[in-house]
Formats: structure tokens, C-alpha cells, sequence
């Protein structure tokens, strides 16, 4: 995973799915565009590690997903589990619901609006399950892989995410 | 149609998206679908919005791959330059490993020589010895620390051995 070349070709062959994961997890595209450049550094420096069992994608939003988490980390001295917890009193929300969300400008076709409005709405932890699931098509067992969490767990999530993904389809986009 | 119907209807829709379902579920859904208006909006409406998540479309930054690559290529140089050093000093610590442990029983019975002439206590030399015998290892584990510092932590997370 040291060859340049080799790491030329993966950056464009997963360039918009692993961009896409990161705009919909932190909600804002200047930080998913550095998360997206520190991930491929971390791919580089970290590469001999991933033995080719699982695939390539699932180490691949592992690590983005977790160059993430330590971001917060390193804002906030609590895991980013408790912080997007939405049964807690106080979620993280990671698009600023108050601004026009950079993750909206960049969600270019018109028609996709509303439900991209409605997703915003969802908590991330949410939100987060749902992309690896029905845009990533990732299986249950690799989103449990990529999100460290038992496949209940990863269950339960997608169960409340589709539940508040219609539930703010309902509501319409206002 | 009971509740309990219209229930189980919503949990297998949803089922059916999230883990799939049974044959046999998934026949006793369509029949329910076939005879609920409420239900038959539902799946619809989830279907629906699935197809858009799926469809939806993100506007790649442009120049974003390139940047990323020339960063990469970068970092891939300063690695391969690093490593001649790196083999080099491990090299030094296991020459410097070996020397040490052929060496002991000649270094002790010296370390004795000098404490019987010099009168010191035989604890002294003794852990004079013991500090000369862990300086090649203090030296490894520092040089091993300011590596971690330099590169930072390696989470677990990166390991593949879930």
C-alpha cells in the first residue's frame, strides 16, 4: 500500500463514495474535503495493515470514520457515541441547523431536496447508518466492522434511522 | 384488519429493507399490502425514499483527487526517506543487543574488579552493572516512544484482528 500508483488508483476509484460518507457524517464539506486528504495519508502510513479479508471499503470508512471521531475528540473529551446519542439530552448535531448547510449547497439536483433536507434533519448516528447501508450498500456484519458496534446495534440504528427518515419525509422539507 | 396487522405489516417493511425477510413473511406482507391502503402508502413512501437517498447526487470538489494525490506522493517520499535511517538504527540496537549479552560475564567480572578495588559496596556495583545492562534497552524504548510521538497513536481501531 506504499506504491503511489497503486494508491493513485484507489483514490479515484473510491474518490466520491468515500467523499460522500464524509459529508454526510460531518455535514460540512471544507472538513470532509481535509478528512477525505487525511484519510489517504492514513491509508498510506497505515496500508500494511489491512490483510484483505474484508473489504477494501470497510477499512477505508473505518478509518474516516474514526479521523473523525478523534477530531471531536480532541474538541470535546467525550466519545462520539455519547455525543450523537439522540436519547441523550443533548445530541450532537453536526450540520448547524441555524445556517444554510454547506452539505445542501453541495447536493446539487433539485429533485433530491427533500429527502436531502429530511436527512439532515436525522440525527448523525443515524444519518450514518443509512448512507453505509443504502448508498454504500454495505452489509450489516462490515457497517458492524466500520462502526465498531455489535450488529444489534447496527440493527437498532437502522431500524430508527428508516423510522426518522420517514418521519421527516412526513414532514416535508420546511 | 387489526392493529396488531397493520403492526407487523410496518415492521416487515422495514425488515425487508434493513435484513430481509422469509418467504413466507414476505408472502403474508404482499397479501396485506394487497387489501391496506395505509400500508401500501407506507412501503411506497420508504421505497421512495431510499431510491432518492441512493440517487442522490453529490458535487465532487474539483481538484480534490489531484490535491490528494500529490499529498500522498509526498508523504509516500518522506516514508521512503525515513527508512534507510530507521533500518539503520534498528541495526545499531541489535548489534549493540548482541555485543551487550556476549559481553556480560566479561563487563561483570570488570564491574567486580572496580568495586573491590575501589572499596565500593557490592549493591553499587552491582546495580552499576544492572544500569550499563538496560541502557541499550532504555534507548530502544525511548527512540520507540518519540516514534509514537511522531506518528502519532496507533488505534486499535486499525487493526484488523476484530
Amino acid at each position: 500500500m506504499r506504491d503511489p500508483d497503486l494508491l493513485d488508483r484507489l483514490i479515484e476509484q473510491y474518490q466520491f463514495r468515500l467523499f460522500r460518507y464524509l459529508l454526510y457524517v460531518t455535514g460540512n464539506k471544507e472538513r470532509a474535503e481535509d478528512f477525505f486528504q487525511e484519510t489517504w495519508i492514513r491509508v498510506l502510513e497505515r496500508g500494511h495493515q489491512y490483510d484483505g479479508k474484508s473489504k477494501f471499503e470497510v477499512w477505508l470508512f473505518a478509518i474516516a470514520r474514526h479521523l473523525v471521531i478523534d477530531w471531536h475528540r480532541s474538541k470535546k473529551p467525550q466519545s462520539l457515541d455519547t455525543l450523537t446519542d439522540p436519547e441523550r439530552e443533548h445530541p450532537l448535531q453536526l450540520v448547524n441547523e441555524n445556517a444554510v448547510s454547506p452539505l445542501h449547497q453541495v447536493l446539487s439536483q433539485e429533485n433530491e431536496e427533500i429527502v436531502q433536507t429530511s436527512l439532515q434533519k436525522i440525527p448523525a448516528i443515524y444519518r450514518e447508518v443509512l448512507v453505509l447501508r443504502f448508498q454504500e450498500e454495505l452489509q450489516i456484519d462490515e457497517m458492524a466492522g466500520v462502526l465498531s458496534i455489535p450488529l444489534s446495534t447496527v440493527k437498532s440504528r437502522l431500524y430508527r434511522g428508516l423510522e426518522a427518515l420517514r418521519g421527516a419525509l412526513q414532514q416535508g422539507p420546511a | 384488519m387489526n392493529h396488531a396487522r397493520h403492526a407487523r405489516a410496518e415492521q416487515l417493511i422495514a425488515q425487508e429493507r434493513v435484513e430481509g425477510i422469509s418467504q413466507a413473511e414476505r408472502k403474508w406482507l404482499a397479501a396485506h399490502l394487497q387489501e391496506c391502503a395505509p400500508c401500501t402508502d407506507l412501503a411506497r413512501q420508504t421505497d421512495q425514499a431510499l431510491r432518492s437517498m441512493r440517487a442522490a447526487a453529490i458535487s465532487f470538489p474539483s481538484g480534490l483527487a489531484s490535491r490528494t494525490q500529490f499529498r500522498v506522493r509526498l508523504r509516500a517520499q518522506e516514508l521512503r526517506e525515513r527508512e534507510p535511517k530507521r533500518r539503520a538504527l534498528w541495526l545499531t540496537c541489535a548489534v549493540s543487543w548482541i555485543f551487550g549479552v556476549a559481553s556480560a560475564p566479561y563487563v561483570w567480572s570488570l564491574f567486580q574488579w572496580f568495586g573491590q578495588h575501589t572499596g565500593a559496596p557490592k549493591l553499587v556495583w552491582e546495580l552499576a552493572f544492572g544500569l550499563w545492562w538496560t541502557l541499550p534497552a532504555l534507548f530502544v524504548v525511548a527512540v520507540l516512544l518519540m516514534e509514537r510521538v511522531h506518528q502519532g497513536d496507533e488505534p486499535a481501531w486499525m487493526r484488523q484482528d476484530r
